[in-house]
């Protein structure tokens, strides 16, 4: 393996990362409803044939390198009470990487997210704080699909919905900060905004922006040879979705995403589909 | 980040900003309707611009700790400068004159001028002021109400010794009274079905509402119950919410709607009905009607018992109230511009319902006012107040005409568990939708309805 070709491998690990992370914007700041479960599977298809460096220059990928990943996730989310809620996520994940002469594949469970999220405040009853601990425990061994480190996250969301040009709308904005237990970390923050406008009376069809990124930094400050210890880039994303609800129980939502900006990280794109089930509705 | 990401999140923010200021404001956009006007003559068409005034304070309630700020904006669109004075004249609730200044105005032609007052009162209470202006081409009055220090607001009338003692008996009487309930389907609407419901209350009187329930939900669903108690002599009919989480009964107390029997009054006849007697007085049956309500909501399976909200407007505030110092089954309680709050300071400051009462007590050989205002100790919405330990959203009118503010807060200040306000200052015996959305998503906070 090239040096060459071992450097852009290294800058999909935030890719990646990205591919997985993509699927969890759901719940944010509102609080849960006790008793209801909302059962999220999804899928994500993401593509990306250039990248950006340490200093942020965008260039190809040589030898005509292209990754794409497929991510299967299930997201979930019960309320235990009317302050608390259980969340959990795994995705499942396929990538490939193709370049003239070389070729690499990886699949497999990557990391469970288990956490709890805790409804703290609101303002009038319109906007709510919610702070979330979730606990990461990676499945998988293969470097290719992730750190394989323990990790934990603190989130805290703020949310809210109300009427803007007469229409319903929300939002939902996450700021968080990650720790991978390895050596050298990294510590991720990550955030997530998004806008969320009803087509209709109810949202039954509904539009959604969202702009969302990380910024992973370690001690270990340069891009390495090693792939797990490369711990510092950044990116910024944009996607944009747009949701149906075929009844109050089952809606879909079909998203678009694209990246911004980045730093020792592959520039991509994306696209997903996701449906969001509610088995139970709760008391 | 690219300009145009830059250009959406700074629009995303901006909406986001604008509600929440508008969520806080807690104010009506409705004009007030209290300004008059002098009939000005007929103009010539070069000359049709007049002056105008603009009476702002800077608090959004009017509440000030003592001294009331006031500023007159004067518009002077016409070709002529204007001369004259500003002046404010601040009246206590019953009338009385008190506080009185006035500036000089002088405004250039096509111009506008501010004056400001601070008005100085050093009395805990709420005061109504006539903010005018007397000007060359425009006289104008706009009336106000401001309150200083209103969370000191407290009656200077004692609750009887013998108040809880008093509706304790009542309660007692009620308990032996077989409830006999009887629920019958109706129809169905498009998300709801729709019950006529019936019980027998205090005096085995039969007492009727109407009860809703939404369809959506598997056999074992059990709904939070929204208890909607009735104004003066208002026939309540079912309630047909888009919302598929609440079960909703509107009831109707005896006298009113479908609930008129052996009580059936003329409109104003209802309020003084058996006044002379507080075991007979008809607030009495009517407050009794509202805790068998509660009792049929226990009385089911279908219904969730430890989320229970009574409201009401005007007297369905005054139940509203009376039901949950009553009823320590109530889960929360809200009441928009209750009557018969601080009742004998009502006297002078309102006209209905004291103006009926007063007639009725003069009608009734050797009935006194004074026996009147005993019995009416009893009823009083401040004297609930100090037993209701739900929590209690509160919604009232600065210039309200029969809730007025001074006496609402007498019962506001009597709360003794977790409660909220809402002051409207330029609206009379309503409130707005501002406070509709804010009890709605306060109700469906607490239920965890989210």
């Amino acid at each position: 393996m090239t040096l060459t070709r071992m450097m852009i491998k290294y800058l999909l690990v935030a890719v990646m990362l990205f591919a997985i992370m993509q699927n969890k914007s759901y719940g944010g700041g509102l609080p849960v409803r006790p008793g209801s479960l909302t059962i999220s599977p999804s899928v994500l298809y993401f593509f990306a044939d250039k990248g950006w460096d340490s200093l942020s220059h965008k260039s190809p990928f040589a030898q005509n390198g292209k990754y794409t990943s497929i991510s299967y996730s299930i997201f979930a989310q019960y309320g235990i009470s009317k302050r608390f809620a259980l969340v959990v996520s795994l995705p499942y994940v396929i990538s490939n990487y193709t370049q003239i002469g070389y070729q690499s594949h990886s699949s497999g469970l990557t990391d469970l997210e288990t956490g709890i999220k805790y409804y703290l405040a609101n303002i009038n009853y319109t906007y709510y704080f919610s702070l979330q601990g979730t606990l990461i425990t990676p499945l998988y061994t293969d470097l290719n699909l992730g750190y394989a480190e323990p990790g934990s996250e603190l989130k805290l969301s703020f949310a809210g919905s109300g009427k803007v040009v007469g229409r319903n709308y929300f939002f939902n904005v996450d700021e968080a900060v990650r720790q991978y237990y390895g050596n050298q970390g990294p510590v991720q923050d990550r955030y997530s905004a998004t806008f969320g406008l009803s087509l209709d009376r109810r949202f039954k069809n509904q539009v959604i922006f969202s702009v969302g990124g990380e910024y992973s930094t370690s001690s270990f400050t340069t891009v390495s040879a090693n792939q797990a210890l490369n711990k510092n880039f950044s990116f910024n994303q944009a996607t944009f979705s747009f949701g149906h609800a075929f009844t109050r129980s089952i809606s879909v939502f079909v998203s678009a995403g694209t990246f911004i900006s980045g730093r020792n990280t592959g520039d991509g794109s994306s696209a997903s589909i996701s449906l969001n089930l509610r088995p139970f509705r709760g008391i | 980040m690219k300009p145009i990401y830059k250009l959406l999140s700074l629009a995303v923010c901006l909406m986001i900003i604008i509600d929440v200021q508008n969520a806080f404001a807690q104010k009506s956009k409705d004009k007030p309707a209290d300004t008059t006007k002098k009939e000005q003559p007929a103009k010539p068409e070069e000359d049709a611009a007049t002056p105008d005034m603009k009476v702002t304070t800077p608090d959004p309630n009017a509440f000030y700790a003592d001294k009331a700020v006031y500023t007159f904006d004067i518009l002077n669109p016409s070709n002529k400068p204007q001369d004259g004075k500003v002046s404010y004249q601040v009246f206590s609730e019953t009338g009385q004159k008190l506080n009185f200044d006035s500036l000089k105005v002088n405004v250039d032609k096509k111009a506008n001028k501010k004056y400001t007052f601070e008005i100085p009162e050093a009395k805990p209470g709420f005061y109504k002021v006539n903010l005018m202006m007397n000007i060359t081409d425009d006289d104008d009055t706009a009336r106000r109400v401001f309150g200083i220090r209103p969370e000191q607001i407290r009656s200077p009338y004692k609750k009887p010794v013998d108040f809880e003692m008093f509706w304790q008996t009542a309660k007692d009487e009620l308990a032996k009274v077989k409830p006999s309930f009887k629920t019958t389907f109706i129809k169905d609407s498009l998300n709801r079905k729709i019950y006529a419901i019936e019980m027998q209350s205090l005096g085995n009187m039969t007492i009727r509402g109407w009860m809703t329930i939404p369809k959506a939900g598997g056999k074992n669903r059990k709904f939070p119950v929204w208890v909607g108690l009735p104004g003066y002599q208002v026939n309540l009919t079912p309630i047909m919410a888009d919302d598929d989480n609440l079960a909703i009964i509107t009831l109707n107390v005896r006298g009113q709607g479908n609930s008129r029997g052996p009580i059936d009054t003329r409109r104003d006849e209802y309020i003084c009905y058996h006044i002379e007697n507080k075991d007979n007085y008809v607030m009495r049956g009517a407050i009794m009607d509202c805790v068998r309500c509660i009792d049929y909501v226990f009385s089911r399976s279908d219904l969730r018992h430890d989320d229970v909200f009574v409201t009401g407007g005007s007297m369905g505030g005054f139940l509203s109230m009376a039901t949950a110092a009553l009823d320590k089954r109530v889960t929360i309680c809200s009441a928009q511009n209750p009557i018969f709050s601080d009742v004998r300071n009502l006297i002078g400051e309102v006209d209905w319902p004291m103006s009926d009462i007063i007639k009725y007590a003069k009608t009734r050989p050797g009935l006194t006012m004074d026996k009147v205002l005993n019995n009416m100790d009893y009823f009083d919405v401040k004297n609930f107040a100090t037993d209701i330990t739900c929590s209690t959203l509160m919604g009232i009118g600065l210039l309200d005409p029969l809730a007025p503010p001074n006496n609402e807060y007498a019962a506001y200040n009597n709360l003794s568990g977790k409660k909220r306000i809402m002051v409207f200052k330029d609206l009379g015996h309503e409130v707005n939708q501002v406070f509709a959305t804010l009890e709605a998503r306060w109700m469906m906070d607490t239920f965890a309805l989210f």
